[in-house]
């Protein structure tokens, strides 16, 4: 494990990390394959991350809004393959960072999202790259509290993510030799997820809300609203986002998809 | 690929002989072929929309693993440009690409991979130039081409820069009043064919100097005559043979890999085989141009429209292409399937770096049916009459005239299309709760049933069938008559899997009577031409002229009793040019015929989450006589599954002429989950012209639909919605 870094990348499932390699976006010398170092498998609230989407979403002891969020990931093909270790580290699809445009997230100084074409961005934490973090998975492990293991040290996922600034454009906080080896999380009563999308399936969410009701209240985590998945402590922080002209719509899609979570979850 | 028959004759309902092959696997797409020895040719394309080319640098590529051959434009031996209709596009780029992906230089190589590698070794100076990109600014911005290419084919002259074609259609007296008039503008983004199979062929040398092309094709023959002389080579030197064909929709009528891989295979005197990827299939082909369009309506106390106006724009990108047939078309089906008896239409198309557009299913009226269709339910709406009532009272009908002053001689039940489309019963409100695929939202899960609306939206609308203006549309057909009885039918018209090969199976079937039919592979090296697997033409032509071949070879085999083998060609009526300066037909008609469909939509909005579903359609189109109602009614489906994709969610997305979003991850296309079912009444009128009375039927639902679902969305909601794709951001709109 020492290896990594260096040029050289684990590779889970491959369905991130290969498009990456093939269109330039990321450079590896060598690839090592995680599935035979990484735990995989459910045993009771703990999740190795080699577990794969496929996998989550058919466990009947999952969590409703864990399940779902898997089940509406991507397409069957890629869930059979993708772990959530994977899902959670998976790169932006800002489509300018896609195509490589030189932008701040790449390095550069501008973010071209925020002057441009920004549709499909962030109504939160926007103001130096402007992208929405995509995982639905993220989402719902957020509301469910959970925690993240990796080689080096365990806490919250929250932790695990981070905005990149001028000195780190890092999304992530997570050393080049360090690997995720477990995801826990608490059970809570009752979980939803919902997910708005541009069709009725395979498709990333513009807006996508996770709710779990615990004794102490409902806990909520958001996709594609913020270059991370985002937390709400109450469906009143909406009014702290800070939308672009093209992401307001997001505000109100926040709005009534978190209205509708929480009475779905019975808060 | 001969193809043996399951049995069926004209008007049956028969399987289609590729239905099984496509759906177990087996069918040969082009992207299957191979031949011993085989290179992989591979294009190096401009990462710029718009760039002078300062230098090209070889050297590395020239010695990078297994390349055999790199080639630029000074190795194009014939001709260096070809087009559809104007050779003003590079066969590889000369000293400027003007759209994001043109082509710039050619690999051969033993493995794709290494023809990649080699790919990125060339070094190309680029001096970035401003893109155009606004279509209206490219009017008055510096001329793309040095030559006005399309100047001088009969239209009329406009000395701006960067005009295709610019088309003006007058007709009474546009100024008559009304006593209500309505306006607005309408835009449609960018759509792409999406066909699923990317471009792909295999070009053979024949080792004599010439060379067999496989490849996946609309028109075997017109690619034959714009590759041979880019080789430098006589027609006859050039074979296309048509390969297993993923889709087409009109972007398989302009060349792809054609010319290049036949450049490939001469030069390296090797097999050569080409396959896109799915990102250079979005830049490998024509999309369906972009338009804007203003428009005015005026009607009399009745609703019975006095006067319509429209100015449309479309934005043809880098190349003409069809571009100036669409502009016609455009024009042409501008006022709607109405009896319109004052008209002032202006339709123009301009060159720009966005990608370059021509043919797609529809080609033109898609555009200007969404935009009149909307103005005729604003018309409703000012006068508070029922939308389908006002429809009825305009219908066309024949013997009215057209705003071109064609006269509709044939058949056109556009009252009927109404009527029946509209007689359909809408499904009733399921009761909640439902399963969510059942709500907007789909399995999202999104909603139980709050924010949901219920709309019902209907439209109208028409098009030409075969092309127009004075074009020489034939299609020729040979048949082969045994002294068995048996028979072998040779025709080039494409299977783009709208099932034409049927079509030509049950017509030899029934003139022949006899079961014993196959179809010999589609190749120019064995027939004329059969004109284009396009505007809705193909089952109509090729009827048409298997039937003259069958009837001839029965009278041959009458007179000399052996074995028999004629050649026949089949012409539909003549149609005339445009006049250039009032846009009236300069003959008896401009157009060979019509075909008109009406169609109902039921749509639910979540008008919180703008999120939507489409939750039935019924449709009536006019489909003259079905020669295989099962393939009519797939191409119904079909047909609207595209339209609708345009209307909820498929664009090509660009920043400066980029393409943004060239994957099915970015560019979506409907899943069968936003598909509803669709309900189709066939009215067969016969065409008095067409072989046993046929009309095509591929393009009218696509024509109707992207209308007929925007209409729903407006009932449901109370918006306006005067751009498509509509997504949830128009509809929770702030
Ligand atoms: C077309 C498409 C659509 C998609 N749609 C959705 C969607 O709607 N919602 C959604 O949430 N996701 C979506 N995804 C993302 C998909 O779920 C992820 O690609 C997948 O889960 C990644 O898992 P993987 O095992 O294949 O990761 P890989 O591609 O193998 O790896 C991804 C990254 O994580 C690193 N990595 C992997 N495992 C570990 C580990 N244990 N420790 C440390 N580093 C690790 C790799 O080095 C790499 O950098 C989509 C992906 C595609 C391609
Ligand atoms: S949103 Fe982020 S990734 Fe996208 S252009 Fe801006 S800085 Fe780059």
């Amino acid at each position: 494990m020492g290896a990594l870094g260096n040029g050289t990348r684990g590779l889970a499932g491959g369905t991130d990390l290969v498009p990456l390699l093939r269109d330039g976006l990321v450079a590896a010398d060598r690839l090592v394959d995680l599935r035979r170092v990484i735990p995989s498998g459910i045993d009771g609230t703990a999740i190795g991350a080699g577990t794969t989407l496929a996998e989550l979403e058919a466990d009947p002891q999952i969590p409703d809004a864990l399940r779902e969020a898997c089940r509406l990931a991507a397409s069957p093909q890629l869930r059979n393959m993708g772990t959530i270790g994977g899902n959670l580290l998976q790169a932006t699809r800002c489509w300018y960072w896609r195509l490589n445009y030189p932008c701040r997230l790449h390095g550069g100084d501008v973010c071209h999202a925020r002057e441009g074409q920004h549709r499909e961005h962030a109504i939160f934490a926007n103001d130096y790259c402007a992208s929405a973090h995509p995982s639905d998975v993220a989402a719902a492990l957020l509301a469910l509290d959970a925690t993240v293991e990796t080689t080096r040290a365990a806490g919250p996922l929250a932790g695990l993510y981070r905005l990149p600034d001028d000195h780190d454009r890092n999304l992530v906080d997570l050393g080049a030799d360090e690997l995720i080896t477990r995801i826990h999380y608490e059970r809570p009563e009752q979980s939803v997820y919902l997910k708005a999308m541009d069709r009725k399936r395979w498709a990333f969410a513009l807006v996508g809300v996770a709710a779990a009701r615990y004794d102490d209240g409902v806990r909520l985590g958001l996709a594609g609203v913020a270059p991370i998945p985002w937390r709400l402590a109450s469906l009143d922080d909406l009014e702290q986002a800070t939308p672009l002209p093209g992401t307001a719509y997001k505000l109100e899609l926040a709005r009534a998809l978190g209205r509708r979570a929480i009475a779905a979850v019975g808060g | 690929m001969s193809t043996t028959l399951p049995l069926g004759r004209v008007g049956e309902r028969v399987k289609r002989v590729d239905g099984i092959p496509k759906t177990n696997g087996e069918f040969a797409y082009s992207s299957d072929l191979f031949a011993a020895g085989m290179l992989w040719g591979h294009t190096l394309r401009s990462p710029h929309s718009h760039a002078r080319i300062v230098e090209i640098d070889l050297a590395d590529a020239l010695t990078s693993p297994g390349v055999h051959a790199v080639l630029t434009h000074e190795d194009v031996p014939g001709q260096k440009r070809y087009g559809l209709e104007f050779p003003d596009q590079p066969v590889l780029a000369l000293d400027r690409v003007r759209y994001f992906g043109e082509p710039v230089a050619l690999i051969a190589a033993e493995h794709p991979e290494q023809a990649r590698r080699a790919a990125e070794r060339i070094r190309v100076a680029y001096e970035p130039l401003e893109p155009l990109v606004d279509p209206e600014r490219a009017l008055e911005q510096e001329p793309l081409h040095d030559e006005r290419w399309t100047h001088g084919h009969g239209y009329r002259d406009d000395p701006r820069p960067n005009v295709v074609r610019h088309l003006v259609i007058r007709h009474g007296d546009p100024d008559a009043e009304g006593a209500v008039s309505v306006s607005g503008v309408y835009e449609l983004g960018i759509q792409d064919q999406a066909f699923l199979g990317p471009e792909s062929g295999l070009a053979v040398p024949d080792g004599e100097g010439g060379v067999d092309i496989y490849v996946a094709t609309q028109w075997l023959h017109v690619d034959r005559d714009q590759v041979a002389p880019c080789l430098g080579l006589p027609p006859e030197r050039v074979r296309i043979h048509l390969a297993g064909v993923g889709g087409a929709f009109g972007g398989r009528e302009d060349l792809s890999m054609q010319i290049h891989s036949a450049l490939l295979a001469l030069h390296t005197e090797r097999p050569v085989k080409m396959v896109y990827n799915r990102e250079e299939s979005f830049v490998g082909h024509v999309h369906r141009h972009p338009a804007r369009i203003w428009a005015e309506h005026r009607a009399d106390a009745d609703g019975r429209l006095v006067s319509v106006r429209m100015r449309i724009l479309l934005d043809g990108g880098a190349y003409a292409s069809s571009s100036t047939a669409v502009t016609s078309n455009a024009a042409s089906f501008a006022c709607g399937p109405y009896a319109v008896a004052n008209a002032l239409i202006e339709s123009t198309c301009v060159y720009s770096n966005n990608p370059p557009c021509g043919a797609m299913r529809g080609f033109g009226a898609v555009q200007t049916c969404f935009a009149s269709e909307a103005q005729m339910d604003k018309l409703a709406d000012a006068l508070g009459l029922d939308p389908v009532e006002l429809r009825l009272r305009n219908a066309l009908a024949p013997g009215d005239v057209l705003p071109t002053g064609q006269r509709i001689d044939g058949s056109l039940p556009v009252a009927e299309v109404i009527r029946r489309a509209a007689a359909l019963p809408v499904p009733e409100l399921e009761p909640l709760p439902r399963e969510a695929i059942r709500l907007p939202g789909g399995a999202g899960n999104t909603t139980r049933g709050e924010g949901v609306r219920r709309g019902v939206g209907f439209a109208v609308g028409f098009k030409n069938i075969a092309y127009s203006e004075g074009f020489d549309d034939y299609c020729a057909a040979r048949v082969r008559l045994r002294e068995d009885g048996s028979a072998e039918v040779h025709c080039a018209a494409a299977e783009v899997g709208q099932g034409v090969t049927n079509v030509i199976l049950q017509v030899a079937r029934t003139e022949l009577a006899t079961d014993d039919v196959v179809l010999a592979p589609h190749t120019t090296a064995s027939v004329d031409s059969s004109g284009s697997a396009s505007a809705s033409r193909m089952t109509w032509m090729a009827a048409g002229a298997v039937q003259l071949a069958c009837r001839a070879a029965l009278e041959e085999r009458e007179r000399t009793g052996g074995e028999v083998d004629v050649e026949r060609i089949y012409r539909h009526v003549r149609t005339s040019p445009l006049d250039p300066e009032t846009g009236q037909t300069t003959g008896e008609r401009s157009h060979v015929a019509f075909a008109c469909a009406a169609m109902r939509v039921v749509a639910e909005v979540d008008v919180e989450l703008g999120l939507t579903r489409v939750v039935w359609i019924g449709t009536a189109q006019d489909v003259g006589a079905a020669v295989n109602p099962q393939a009519v009614e797939g191409q119904i489906e079909g047909g609207t599954a595209q339209g609708l994709g345009l209307a909820l969610m498929e664009e090509i997305q660009t920043q400066g002429g980029l393409i943004t979003n060239a994957s099915f991850t970015d560019y979506l296309i409907p899943t069968a989950l936003d598909m509803p079912p669709v309900e189709s009444v066939l009215i067969e009128d016969p065409e008095p012209s067409a072989p046993y009375g046929v009309k095509g039927v591929g393009e009218p639902p696509t024509v109707v639909s992207t209308a007929a679902v925007v209409a729903a969305l407006r009932d449901a909601t109370g918006r306006e919605l005067t751009r498509v794709p509509v997504r949830p951001d128009d509809i929770v709109g702030l």
